[in-house]
């Protein structure tokens, strides 16, 4: 029953070691091939192809974003059994940095001043423009004024949702959330060497501040990045939905790489079932917090049934093809994975776990796709015919988030190189080998 | 006590007790006794201990599976009684029938507002199936157990830890089994004695439980026997002064008598509540004998106003158009009741209106308040609620009748629309557009004509109204059956 | 057991990561933690503390039936309330009282889900608390309907007289059943998992009535494994219903506002929000019963300084997740460009209560980070001061949401300012009375600590 399981590494191969030398090359070529093929299915580099970049950028964003909440909330409860899936989540944070980089070609076409993405930038509201009584309807009062009469956005907005603010804001959130990842990566790291004590001390007194400083770069980054693609719209509680998904999503991508490690023999004696158990469970509260948030927002804003909120709502309820966009969010990032992921022996099964994180971070993308794509679709789209799914093809979307769901795979495999894939030297280590879920 | 069973020759053995200082002991006496070939035992214990479960062979509960059962009823049941009560007129369970009222532009049947309820339906149920599921597989609550009656099993709440070897089991044997107990380290043990003189119950239990009951049940059936009986005396008002209150209603008879009561509390012989004004009364601020200001209409052509009388008649006589219009085949907005004489309006603004730059300001946000929402800001006709009805008619689901613009030709100029038609449009509606006069005083009608002059005379280039042409273009968008509104 | 590092072996705040700290201090076995839990409990005589705070507190309760019985037999404009502030203080009291019954069952069932062991020693205590706080809330909303008598109309009961159903499409309703739902669950949960203390108790009174009143409510309770293993199975089902349970029930209380189209009420972050601040009221009230309850009761060996502290960090977590809500609010009202949204928060801040604005944020936000230094998180008599404060903030917030936002809707007109009433203000401070007389008597006739709990997470030989 209560065979006592050592408190020290006994697996040999605790790191990536040459597994990313194969790694790489493949997910290299398959990142180049997808992101051509997304160019050019979007037809070239303009608003097609930047939404869909947008798309899948703010996919993995708020994966790694989730991971460096793993990492700061397991040292703010100063959690035991989570100490050997920890390391995982460190480096999919550290994979900040260069998702950095990744941020380029969205800053560049901000700065650029062209509103291929966010019509804020050349300052309009652009707004359907269409003279169909529904569509002018459901685009909001505003068009109903004369242009002269139209709130000035300048006036309203400008003075946070301009270019140069905009460009400053992010490079705040790369500094600190790469501060972040890099001080609990290389802390940890230093104590896989020297076994200090005091580092876990450090890390914990760090991530009381961080947290906070977090919170406030997660709330701001959520409305830059997608909520002000249609800056009409606001919603206090769209952070908190972004956020609800990212940790839902970190915690598959944690689970789903402990796997693929196990399975390619790494850390095979240091991650559990009771790991994965754990793992499990808090999936299934955070499908829960995800559909608590979701309805609440839904609910709030349906039933004051203000013009100025409902629109948002509309787009993507109303219409054709995002309609049933909806229910399968509703139905697949909601009720499937809550009454799958119910039972106990299911979230012991590894294979049951396999499948369900994939299919968890299907339902995060297709919900990321659903915050974007209604917002091309109206915009670019054109005209009521064009708001519907049928003029829409989602292979781009498909394309690019292969592309870069391989660059990212790549990203990671060079972040992992030759580190241990777990805190060698934890003081909690031997509470978390010897977990158990009672 | 125990020791008393003992001796008792009505009392049947039921097992022995072994009593242990601590878990690890309990756990491992209890993998002994299976080993051991044991089936029927039990481990009794302060607080649970973990690793006993598999030791004595105890099966996963069943108890989770209740409740989901329980939840996925009360999904139906939550759901049900919100569509019978809210949105069906269905009556199965008269007679107390669905009562479907509409409340807050919200459909009949709208899922979004009913999951808070259902949701709080489903864990109330799981919650109560989970309490009592537990106590009842339990077999608790069960008084009368022979352990309790071992003054050292006391201590199994406290500190001391049990194991009990039931007698009937196959491998159960007296001495034997408290050789083996002995051996894997019981402190103490005691024989578990059921007396059988103590399984009836002492007689006033019955009794009283049947009195208990028939007591409780004497307000419910007092209350059923009553139920659907009409009864001649009016229900208990626990705070009269609040249910009657001595205050003339809008449209009520003298209060007492409204309230059913016998005596009859008359303050006048009719019964009203209010009373009429004095033929010829003018209320106060409404003299109105400046037709000018007052209705639009020449001073010259007074008469007008005092051959219709009322407010009321004026507005019968221009829905009556329509009639008149249908056979004219003149351009709807020109069709002038027959009684219409358009010499009749002021041209100029009267005295006491003063044109300027505030009045316009004013007459543009009064605009907006009340015109805009049909006619548009820019007075093209295309009011946002214009638009939806438009949008709305055109699937069939609603009947409307386009706002004009007030850009058309034929509703601009003195020639075809004076200063005080507009105002008197204002003032009474026209066609299909309603009287604005309970909204809008007679200074802020003015400044709205004033505005609407301005727009007018502005212009403004929008599509619909672009060029001399397109004035038969705009008319063809309208319904030609429809009487204009302007 | 470790040793200790103070003299008194009662400081267990220090910080040591390869081994996990004692929860149970002062050496105590099993018999120790039965015999310090029911220590208060068996006494012979309470002592005369405990005696003068319950006449205290059953006075403020008589003062309590006095005046619900003038509101009835005058109706309800003894109250403050007016046109436009319909919900004046009764709702505020409600929405307060609600947020306190939140941390009872939070400790109960989520902390327990997520296996922290430090939530044994306090969780009866607080789920009592929740009880009691959730029966005061419960009084306001009742008798705010003006014609009690007919409170039934609230539940969908059929009835030939009314001929009509509830409206299930209102939040108000919603209010009905989440609250008579948070109420029953809470209350089972409380009660099954005091059964194994109350069979403690049977087995240890000594008077006959407390042998046939305990033997009673223990149902029989033998610790038998099998009772053990269902026991178990279904506590942690009813966590898991109580913890979405909990969300819900204030969640419900903040759409009662959010899904109007009021200033400041229409505001989607409502739901967290409110139950971030309904943490943070209800735990701040249990830090305030539990100082003075431990060294009345010489509970201090089970109930550490390590709970305490615990608690206070989570005071200022959810402190700051309120301040985070307040702040993204406040940014929204003016990213909305909506300028009566805008007007409605400026005017909180700098209109006409303007005063309770910045109470609330002085003693929800300000003084909660005090807790960043360890001495303030530790010194009781130092940290019941600030849990004071941190539920005064709390009622002022829910008078900031209900009051400013009413006095100042769409329609300028209808502005008004809302005074309490000496009826008003005497049920708040009344309403007191009813929570404490409660908490006495359960301190005095119930088992205070888990102590079925406590045992289960003490240290064994051989293992760990």
């Amino acid at each position: 029953m209560h065979e006592t399981r050592p408190a020290k590494i006994t697996s040999p191969v605790v790191s990536l070691g040459n597994g990313y030398v194969r790694t790489i090359p493949v997910a290299a070529i398959v990142a180049a091939v997808g992101v051509v093929l997304a160019i050019l299915f979007s037809g070239g580099l303009g608003a097609r192809f930047m939404h869909a970049y947008l798309m899948n950028y703010a996919f993995l964003l708020s994966i790694c974003l989730g991971c460096l909440f793993f990492v700061t909330i397991m040292h703010l409860t100063r959690a035991g059994w989570s100490v050997t899936l920890r390391r995982i989540a460190e480096l999919y944070a550290m994979c900040v940095v260069p998702m950095a980089l990744l941020f380029l070609p969205i800053l560049v076409t901000v700065l650029s001043g062209s509103d291929v993405l966010y019509p804020w930038v050349d300052g309009g509201w652009s707004m359907g423009d269409s003279d169909d009584p529904a569509a002018v309807a459901t685009a909001g009062f505003i068009n109903s004024l004369p242009v002269a009469q139209r709130p000035p956005f300048e006036q309203l907005k400008y003075g946070f949702l301009n270019p140069g603010f905009f460009a400053g804001r992010w490079v705040v959130y790369f500094l600190i959330w790469g501060g972040m990842a890099s001080f609990f990566l290389f802390t940890s790291l230093k104590q896989d060497k020297t076994g200090e004590g005091s580092l876990t001390h450090r890390m914990q007194a760090f991530a009381a501040p961080a947290m906070i400083v977090f919170a406030a770069t997660l709330v701001f980054s959520s409305f830059d990045l997608e909520m002000s693609l249609e800056p009409f719209w606001f919603s206090t509680m769209y952070p908190v939905y972004f956020f609800a998904g990212a940790v839902l999503s970190a915690w598959a991508t944690i689970t789903l790489t402990a796997l693929w490690f196990q399975r390619t023999g790494r850390v095979t004696d240091e991650i559990t079932i009771e790991h994965y158990h754990d793992m499990g469970k808090m999936m299934f509260g955070f499908i829960v917090f995800w559909g608590y948030i979701a309805f609440s927002q839904f609910l709030l804003i349906w039933y004051a049934n203000i013009p100025e909120e409902t629109f948002w709502y509309n787009w993507r309820i109303n219409y054709p093809g995002w309609k049933t966009l909806s229910y399968v969010l509703l139905i697949g990032h909601l009720f499937i994975p809550f009454l799958a992921m119910m039972g106990r022996t299911v979230r012991r099964s590894k294979n049951f776990l396999f499948g369900a994180t994939i299919y968890l971070l299907v339902m995060h993308w297709l919900d990321h796709f659903w915050l974007v794509m209604p917002h091309y679709n109206h915009y670019v789209g054109g005209g009521i015919e064009g708001r519907g799914w049928d003029t829409f093809n989602p292979m781009a979307d498909i394309a690019c988030a292969v592309g870069m769901i391989a660059a990212f795979i790549a990203i990671f495999c060079v972040i992992c190189r030759d580190r241990p894939l777990v805190a060698l030297q934890d003081p909690r280590l031997g509470e978390s080998l010897n977990h158990e879920v009672h | 006590m125990a020791e008393n069973n003992n001796n008792n020759a009505d009392s049947k053995l039921i097992g022995l007790l072994a009593q242990f200082d601590d878990p690890e002991s309990l756990v491992a006496a209890c993998n002994h006794a299976r080993e051991a070939g044991y089936k029927k035992m039990d481990a009794y214990s302060p607080f649970p201990v973990h690793g006993i479960d598999p030791a004595i062979g105890i099966k996963r509960t069943i108890l989770p599976l209740i409740v989901l059962a329980a939840a996925l009823g009360a999904v139906v049941v939550g759901l049900g009684l919100q569509i019978y009560t809210n949105s069906s007129a269905l009556d199965f369970l008269a007679p107390f029938p669905g009562y479907p009222f509409q409340i807050s532009g919200k459909p009949v049947f709208s899922i979004p507002a009913n999951i808070p309820v259902t949701f709080e339906i489903i864990v109330l149920t799981s919650a109560i199936t989970t309490f009592l599921g537990m106590w009842i597989l339990n077999r608790l609550p069960m008084f009368a157990n022979p352990l309790h009656r071992i003054s050292r099993f006391k201590r199994v709440t406290n500190d001391k830890f049990f194991l009990c070897l039931e007698a009937k089991d196959e491998k159960f044997n007296r001495a034997a089994s408290e050789t083996q107990l002995n051996k894997w380290g019981a402190v103490a043990i005691e024989e578990v004695r059921q007396d059988l003189t103590d399984n009836d119950l002492p007689k006033w239990i019955p009794t009283a439980a049947i009195l208990g009951a028939i007591v409780l049940l004497l307000p419910p059936a007092a209350i059923f026997s009553q139920w659907g009986q009409t009864n001649r005396h009016p229900r208990l008002h626990v705070v009269p002064d609040m249910d009657w209150q001595h205050k003339f209603k809008t449209q009520t008879m003298a209060p007492n008598l409204a309230n059913g009561l016998d005596e009859v509390d008359l303050m006048y012989a009719d019964l009203r509540s209010a009373r009429r004004p004095v033929d010829g009364a003018v209320a106060f601020g409404s003299l109105d004998i400046d037709s000018e200001m007052n209705f639009g209409i020449k001073q010259d052509f007074a008469h007008a106003i005092s051959s219709r009388k009322s407010m009321r008649t004026l507005l019968v006589s221009a829905t009556d158009d329509k009639t008149a219009e249908s056979s004219s085949g003149d351009s709807p907005a020109l069709a002038a009741d027959a009684t219409e004489n358009i010499d009749q309006w002021v041209t100029t603004f009267p005295e006491g209106v003063e044109v300027n730059e505030k009045l316009l300001a004013r007459g543009q946000q009064r605009f907006n308040i009340y015109c805009a929402a049909c006619h548009g800001y820019a007075g093209q006709g295309n009011g946002l609620v214009n638009q939806k009805a438009l949008a709305l008619a055109a699937n069939g689901d609603a009947t409307w009748t386009a706002a004009r613009s007030l850009h058309d030709a034929d509703v601009k100029g003195d020639a075809k629309n004076p200063v005080g038609r507009i105002y008197d449009t204002i003032t009474n509606g026209r066609g299909n557009m309603g009287p604005y006069r309970a909204q809008i005083p007679v200074e802020d009608r003015w400044a709205i004509v004033a505005y609407v002059r301005a727009l007018q005379e502005t212009g403004l280039k929008t599509p619909g109204v672009d060029a001399a042409t397109d004035g038969e273009e705009s008319a063809e968008k309208v319904d030609p059956d429809a009487k204009p509104k302007e | 057991m470790a040793t200790t590092v103070d003299p008194q072996g009662l400081d267990n705040t220090y910080d040591d990561a390869s081994q996990r700290t004692p929860l149970v201090l002062g050496g105590l076995d099993y018999q120790g933690v039965t015999e310090t839990a029911c220590g208060f409990w068996e006494a012979e005589k309470a002592p005369k503390i405990w005696w003068i705070l319950l006449l205290m507190a059953m006075s403020l309760l008589g003062i309590l039936g006095g005046l619900v019985n003038h509101l009835l037999m005058s109706g309800v404009g003894v109250w403050g309330n007016n046109n436009p502030a319909y919900w004046g203080w009764p709702i505020v009291n409600f929405v307060f009282w609600v947020g306190i019954g939140h941390a009872g069952t939070l400790i109960s069932a989520i902390l327990f889900l997520f296996r922290q062991n430090w939530r044994t020693s306090i969780n009866r205590a607080a789920e009592a608390m929740t009880i009691f706080a959730v029966v005061c809330a419960g009084m306001f909303p009742g008798i705010h309907i003006g014609r009690v008598w007919v409170f039934y109309w609230l539940f969908p009961i059929p009835t030939e007289h009314l001929a009509m159903w509830p409206n299930f499409r209102s939040p108000l309703l919603w209010d009905v059943f989440a609250v008579s739902t948070y109420a029953t669950v809470s209350l089972l949960f409380w009660y099954m998992g005091m059964v194994p203390d109350i069979a403690t108790f049977r087995d240890r009174t000594k008077s006959r009535i407390g042998k046939f009143i305990y033997g009673l409510l223990s149902l029989g309770w033998t610790g038998s494994a099998r009772n053990w293993h269902r026991y178990e199975i279904a506590y942690t089902l009813l966590a898991a219903l109580a913890t979405p349970l909990v969300l819900s029930v204030h969640t419900i209380v903040s759409f009662d506002f959010a899904v109007s189209q009021l200033p400041g009420w229409h505001t989607t972050i409502f739901p967290p929000y409110f139950v971030a601040g309904a943490i943070f009221s209800g735990f701040a009230m249990v830090v305030t019963l539990l100082v003075p309850a431990r060294a009345l009761f010489g509970l201090e060996k089970l109930i550490t300084l390590r709970h305490l502290e615990n608690m206070n960090k989570i005071i200022m977590a959810t402190g700051l997740m309120v301040g985070t809500a307040y702040g993204i609010e406040f940014f929204i009202a003016w990213y909305s460009g909506v300028q009566v949204e805008s007007y409605a928060f400026w005017n909180r801040a700098f209109g006409n209560y303007s005063w309770a604005y910045w109470i609330m944020i002085s003693c929800n936000v300000v003084i909660p980070q005090l807790f960043w230094f360890k001495w303030c998180r530790t010194t009781t008599w130092f940290m019941v001061i600030v849990c004071i404060f941190v539920n005064i903030g709390m009622w002022f917030e829910r008078f900031v949401i209900t009051i400013t936002s009413l006095c100042r809707d769409f329609l300028p007109s209808s502005w008004a300012y809302f005074t309490p009433t000496w009826v008003d203000i005497g049920m708040l401070v009344c309403s007191f009375g009813l929570f404490s007389t409660l908490f006495l008597l359960f301190c005095r006739f119930l088992p205070v600590i888990a102590m079925a709990e406590v045992k289960g997470i003490m240290p064994r030989d051989g293992h760990h």
